[in-house]
């Protein structure tokens, strides 16, 4: 007797479930190797051991930020505040350095407060009820302001050599941040496949209520989400003013939009309930491969920015077309 | 019309998906004004079928003729050209719109040259199409405002409005109370005897008898058989269905006299439950029968921790607990399979395992990662025990059959080792196979020592499984009864409002 119906047998080439994900990983990946083949034709210089680095480093702030929001969107919610979170925990963390606070007391102070950010995104989503779009729209706005007030809009400056040194250096020839990301990335992927907390995320994602009779801790496993996107929020904050050498107020501008996108296009779904770690790395290299391809080509930024949106809508397109209707 | 020309006539109808054949040469016929009941198992093609009626899909090979004349169903509105409309069973309504408007969502009435829509001519005429059928319908009222019955009407209503000559109605009864049905029985009847046909998909054998004139019967994307009604039994038909024959059903109990949950004035703060009191012996299957909004879902979700309590005492083994969620009660070894799997039950996009191991994963955890392997093990055998099929734990759960998703439910709460299990509504929109395979299962989960409470609308199944059932009427406990000997008549008189009251009898 069957008792599947004609879809089943329709999908089914998707076994198991994590051989799915894996395959819409495969995508990307062709993607990501399409991008580098017509640039490595169009660029000179692109594909060199220098600037195939370069790429991962200036991915690598975004990919950081992706991280948090992969997760965040999993859980069927959205995190707009990223680029205002960064802002407030760098001029704090950088106020800190010039009071002459130790360098690791003053990250540590930056990323608690990057959590607290989050903390405070992730009770009103979860314990006041209040959606996420909305929340954090409004945590956009007051985190981008305290920063501003805080510094009167001037930039702190001076941020220690000790400390930028951390950030600068490289280990085996990889500059620090690449390796902080990738930690930060091996630990994502952890969460979301091996822990509970990421069965949580996925369960609370793809459907809360079921969840909920399912006894999934549901606010918990929100506000986790929302506390992980602040906390790595904060530590890319870190890891930007210790290039610069300058905390400002208004760094972070727009951030929510390219780590959104890089999750969308490393197959995170914004109704919840699917995502995949490894995607949201590539959908970072993506972009960061991008721009740095065209400004090798000498385009303009205008041009730049239409390429960006373009690469988002033809990710999206053919994501849709490979899963067939429904 | 002639009277040898079918009014519906699917001549050699085969559609083919990659790798599956949905349904292979289906011919049949549908006279004018006849009930023609499609009956068949999930996947037995009957959907299929309707959707290509409908427009939806596109036959691979074979015709649809009405009248004679063989119709081109590309799109939704040549079918609905060629008079024929489709009563979904999900109705697909929009909320904040009233009735008329919902009978004229897409073809809106327009004056103006159609830049406004002419509310007071469409109310006009949905009020005189269900003046056919049930004047007691308000057009311009919000469709929010009316019962799952009511929407009904306003459906087959608006399909008189199309002027539509076979309507094709899918599981149309899944949500009405018996006497809702006796009603859509005459309105049903009434349109046949008017020449309208009717397809009418059910997997209630009772109904489709009492309803329709012939039937016509797949499995497997095949027509197995066709019936006159009228000289058949149930048992023939089914075992046409299911391709075998279903063993005999009676009720065994294993209730004992330990009392595993005690309930005591119970009150709900977010429904009407209010006042109940019960006892749950460990082994036994307690069967709770009422009207659709009597409250016995919410009693469930009370137990369940799922609603919040505003009085009352619970008490499990004798020690009184007060659960402020679902997680609190499944820790103390109660589990929910909720009437609405897809709402409730099951997260679609994960497998059966992870939907399997959501309530337990602290048990499956080491060292703060989950044992893939224990949990994987773990699965296996709770999902061998209630015989998911097919057997692929690592699929996604949206992919099985209803009856499966509920095995997968069901063996979330052994896993979790629930000793207390709570069905509401455990074969709804379930074929006849898989609900015979839940019924036994529950009856194994009542020998193996499990404490079992079952809401159903369905009277025989609430009497074929239960050691007592206790009646709900409008939020409070009406009767309770012994199952032996029970008849759905005596269940009825006392689940309906206004019936004389009487003290509730321990017979």
């Amino acid at each position: 007797m069957s008792s599947l119906s004609h879809t089943d047998a329709a999908e089914g080439s998707s076994r198991r479930g994590l051989r799915t994900l894996a395959l819409r990983d495969a995508g990307t990946l062709i993607g990501l190797v399409i991008i580098l083949l017509v640039f490595a034709l169009l660029a000179p210089g692109f594909i060199s051991e220098r600037n195939l680095l370069n790429i991962l480093q200036q991915s690598s702030l975004n990919a950081c930020l992706a991280l948090g929001m992969t997760l965040v969107i999993v859980s069927g919610g959205i995190d707009l505040s990223v680029g205002p979170t960064a802002a407030l925990s760098a001029v704090i963390s950088g106020s800190l350095l010039l009071a002459g606070v130790p360098v690791p007391l003053a990250i540590l102070a930056g990323l608690a407060l990057g959590a607290v950010c989050g903390l405070i995104n992730g009770v009103f989503v979860a314990v006041v009820g209040l959606q996420p779009f909305i929340v954090t729209l409004g945590t956009l706005s007051t985190y981008r302001a305290l920063a501003l007030i805080y510094t009167g809009g001037n930039p702190v400056l001076g941020i220690p050599a000790g400390y930028r040194a951390i950030f600068n250096g490289t280990l085996f020839g990889i500059p620090s941040p690449i390796l902080i990301v990738a930690v930060v990335a091996i630990v994502a992927w952890i969460i979301l496949k091996k822990t509970p907390l990421g069965e949580y995320l996925l369960a609370v994602g793809g459907n809360e209520e079921a969840a909920y009779i399912a006894g999934v801790p549901i606010a918990t496993t929100k506000i986790a989400a929302y506390v992980i996107s602040g906390f790595l929020a904060a530590l890319t904050a870190a890891i930007l003013i210790g290039r610069l050498g300058a905390a400002e107020p208004i760094l972070g501008n727009l951030w929510e939009l390219d780590a959104i996108a890089a999750s969308a296009i490393g197959g995170a779904s914004l109704m919840g309930g699917k995502g995949s770690i490894i995607g949201t790395l590539l959908g970072a290299i993506i972009l960061g491969a991008m721009r740095n391809g065209l400004t090798l080509m000498n385009v303009q930024a205008f041009y730049q920015l239409l390429a960006t949106g373009l690469i988002i809508l033809v990710a999206m397109i053919i994501d849709r077309m490979t899963r067939g209707r429904g | 019309m002639n009277q040898s020309v079918p009014r519906l006539r699917f001549e050699g109808v085969t559609k083919e998906f990659p790798g599956v054949r949905a349904l292979s040469d289906v011919t049949f016929e549908v006279a004018a004004g006849e009930i023609h009941a499609l009956l068949g198992e999930n996947g037995a093609g009957k959907s299929t079928l309707l959707r290509i009626l409908s427009g939806g899909l596109r036959p691979t090979a074979g015709k649809v003729l009405v009248d004679g004349k063989e119709l081109t169903l590309r799109k939704p509105i040549q079918a609905r050209a060629a008079g024929i409309a489709m009563i979904h069973q999900e109705l697909q309504q929009v909320q904040h719109l009233t009735v008329a408007q919902n009978m004229f969502l897409g073809h809106q009435l327009t004056r103006l040259g159609g830049l406004v829509v002419d509310r007071a001519e469409q109310e006009r005429r949905a009020a005189a199409a269900l003046a056919r059928i049930d004047p007691s319908i308000d057009p311009a009222a919000p469709i929010r405002t009316l019962k799952v019955a009511q929407r009904q009407i306003v459906e087959i209503a608006r399909a008189l409005l199309d002027e539509a000559r076979i309507i094709a109605m899918d599981e149309p009864t899944s949500s009405l109370t018996p006497s809702e049905f006796d009603r859509l029985a005459e309105i049903v009847a009434g349109l046949a005897s008017s020449g309208v046909s009717i397809i009418y998909v059910s997997h209630k054998m009772d109904e489709v008898f009492r309803i329709g004139h012939r039937a016509t019967i797949m499995r497997d994307g095949a027509v197995v058989g066709m019936r006159e009604l009228a000289g058949v039994d149930q048992k023939e038909i089914v075992s046409l269905m299911v391709g075998r024959e279903l063993s005999q059903e009676t009720h065994r109990s294993f209730a004992t006299d330990e009392v595993k949950l005690e309930a005591s004035g119970l009150c709900s703060a977010v429904s009407r439950v209010r006042n109940i009191s019960f006892r749950l012996h460990k082994g036994e299957v307690l069967g709770i029968a009422g009207l659709v909004g009597s409250g016995r879902s919410e009693l469930l979700r009370l137990i369940a921790g799922a609603d919040r309590r505003s009085a009352g005492t619970i008490s499990i083994d004798g020690k009184p607990v007060a659960f402020r969620n679902p997680r609190e009660a499944i820790a103390a070894g109660v589990g929910l399979c909720p009437e609405e799997r897809k709402r409730e039950g099951i997260i679609p996009l994960r497998s059966v395992t992870s939907n399997l191991g959501l309530p337990s994963l602290g048990r499956y955890t080491t060292g703060g990662l989950i044992a893939r392997r224990q949990l994987d093990q773990a699965a296996e055998r709770y999902l061998k025990g209630v015989n998911l099929r097919p057997f692929l734990p690592d699929r996604p759960i949206r992919l099985f059959s209803g009856g499966n998703q509920q095995k997968g439910i069901i063996a979330r709460w052994l896993a979790a080792n629930s000793q207390i299990l709570l069905f509401d509504e455990p074969t709804r929109g379930i074929d006849v196979g898989a609900k015979s395979e839940i019924h036994a299962l529950i009856e194994r989960l009542a020998s193996e020592g499990h404490s079992i409470i079952v809401v159903s609308s369905e009277l025989p199944e609430v009497i074929r499984l239960s050691d007592r059932v206790l009646v709900m009427r409008e939020g409070e406990l009406a009767a309770e009864l012994p199952s032996d000997g029970l008849t759905e008549q005596r269940i009825v008189a006392h689940a309906i409002p206004g019936y004389a009251s009487q003290p509730i009898s321990h017979s």
